[in-house]
């Protein structure tokens, strides 16, 4: 990011100065916005050294996730989640498959992240981002390893016909913390879904699936993702933007279940500097107390889109 | 469906409007924080969100154009947006062609020469369809241009029209497309009334041609009046806050 912007290097400072960033006498001074370009850690450094971070949250603070459900119409559940400026939009769309022979009442659940380069300057058009491709895939895992959803529930006829459900997120605007945004969108959506009505006729083999969608999807878990970056080696940052991702020296991703309980149904460290098992804990007891938060403002819409 | 059942024997619509009418509009801009210029459009039930990044660098070399910026256009669609699921295809000719069509309609109005060897990037995604995705998709490129803030000569302003029983409609919905419905649409400037874009890919007798581009024509006026109004709202919006 830094590096792109090579006209407000200090070398061309002379050049494009504007009258009020012109060295005083006193000495050379920077408007902010050059500052974090230039010496984009300092710049987190010194807001951090004051126990507050660049856009007003102290460091431990998450912020709100806002949840709105049934916004696409064309989909058999969805759900749009907001953190800060993150925007995820998530859209579930059901179709019938066949099983594979080995599992033959098992249906399908395909996830998938979409970053598209309308979402942050950094992408550009072409092949997806690997963190797309790597959150995707740990979603994918998750919520197989952790029975979000039965998949044999989504059986119509034993060894003929299955539900596949595509659960496709879109990143609309890239804030930081994409991983916990999708999750989130993820289990609404799902939550959210309604299928229609299928039957399976054997003489002709068919499966005939009614106009309206009237049959809720049975979802076990409410699994909340809880992010944590790490500045410095040492210092626990909440919920990181897009401004502090790329300084981390590392993040973890904790999975919870809604309910303030002990199991964790998911852990991520890829990699990155190392961080003392106290710290660990520390997030663990942060991360239980956001889970709550985030499964109320999931109830809170639900609640809202019922009403409606 | 039968072609009977588009237009009821009282004159109205499958979804209640009469022939001439565009559906509601609901425009917004400036909705996302990291693109430079962004808005979001529902046209009826069609929702689009565009994204314009830029004039910026170019990360490519063969991108760079030495007279002028260079134009970028890709077209999305969320494979949730429609009734059925379309198997994204990586490299999905239509969507492709619907692309080159939008860089070519916006490069005659953007004030390119202003800014050589760079680049401007329109995002557009689709995430809802019932109908004319293509015009709803220009007139939100309009609105995040405008919004990014770069020059151009006039708005684009796109609508589409048909005709059917004798009785042209206007703005025709997923229902009137896919029952056969010749489809046009026009993508005009309204300043000089000029059309830049003209998109037919069914049968239309010649002699319709004429009332059927007028119709949409006239849309594309409306649509105007309704942009311009997005326009204005959201500069006094932005001069209050400088004001203040």
């Amino acid at each position: 990011m830094a590096g792109g912007e090579g006209s407000t290097g200090p070398g061309s400072e002379a050049m494009d100065m504007t009258p009020q960033d012109r060295p005083s006498a006193t000495g050379f001074s920077l408007d902010p916005e050059t500052f974090k370009k230039i010496h984009p850690m300092e710049y987190h450094r010194r807001f951090l050294s004051q126990g507050v971070r660049a856009d007003g949250r102290v460091l431990t603070k998450f912020r709100k996730a806002k949840i709105s459900l049934g916004s696409i119409s064309t989909a058999n559940g969805s759900a749009m989640v907001r953190l800060g400026d993150t925007t995820v939009i998530c859209g579930v769309k059901a179709e019938v498959t066949e099983p594979k022979p080995a599992a033959p009442k098992s249906g399908f659940i395909v996830p998938n992240l979409d970053l598209p380069p309308l979402c942050s300057p950094n992408y550009r058009a072409g092949p997806p981002p690997e963190l797309a491709q790597t959150v995707s895939e740990y979603i994918d895992q998750v919520i197989k390893s952790c029975d979000l959803v039965d998949p044999e529930t989504l059986c119509i006829e034993p060894g003929h016909a299955v539900w596949v459900l595509y659960v496709d997120v879109i990143c609309l605007n890239h804030g930081g913390n994409v991983m916990d945004a999708a999750l989130i969108a993820l289990v609404a959506a799902l939550k959210h879904t309604l299928l229609p009505k299928a039957t399976f006729y054997e003489s002709e083999s068919t499966v005939r699936v009614t106009e309206e969608r009237t049959v809720p999807l049975m979802v076990k878990q409410t699994l909340i993702p809880v992010t944590f970056g790490v500045f410095d080696g040492t210092i626990t940052l909440a919920d990181p933007t897009s401004d502090e991702e790329p300084h981390l020296s590392t993040q973890l991703t904790l999975i919870l279940d809604g309910i303030g309980g002990n199991d964790a149904y998911g852990m991520l460290k890829p990699g990155g500097t190392v961080i003392n098992r106290s710290a660990l804990l520390d997030m663990w007891e942060l991360a239980k107390i956001r889970a709550i938060n985030v499964s109320e403002a999931l109830e809170e819409a639900f609640n809202a889109a019922n009403a409606i | 469906m039968s072609r009977v059942e588009i237009i009821t024997p009282e004159g109205l619509r499958v979804d209640g409007r009469r022939p001439l009418e565009l559906r509601r509009v609901l425009t917004r801009t400036g909705v996302l924080s990291q693109a430079d210029g962004s808005a979001y459009i529902e046209q009826g039930n069609t929702k689009c969100l565009a994204a314009v990044y830029g004039p910026r660098e170019p990360v490519k070399r063969a991108g760079v154009l030495h007279d002028r910026a260079n134009i970028n256009v890709e077209y999305n669609v969320a494979s949730f947006s429609s009734g059925e699921r379309k198997q994204k295809l990586r490299r999905d000719r239509r969507l492709l062609e619907i692309s080159s069509m939008i860089k070519q309609t916006f490069e005659t109005v953007i004030i390119t020469t202003t800014f050589p060897r760079s680049e401007i990037d329109i995002y557009l995604q689709i995430l809802q369809i019932d109908g004319g995705a293509v015009h709803a998709a220009i007139n939100v490129a309009t609105l995040a241009l405008i919004d990014a803030g770069i020059p151009m000569t006039d708005y684009v302003c796109a609508c589409s029209a048909g005709f059917v029983n004798d009785q042209p409609l206007l703005d025709l919905n997923y229902l009137e497309e896919s029952a056969d419905v010749p489809t046009l649409t026009v993508a005009l400037l309204p300043k000089s009334g000029k059309i830049t874009m003209l998109g037919l890919e069914s049968r239309l007798h010649v002699d319709k041609l004429e009332p059927v581009i007028t119709l949409a024509a006239d849309g594309c006026m409306q649509m105007k009046d309704t942009l311009d109004e997005a326009i204005r709202t959201s500069t006094r919006k932005l001069a209050k806050t400088v004001l203040n």
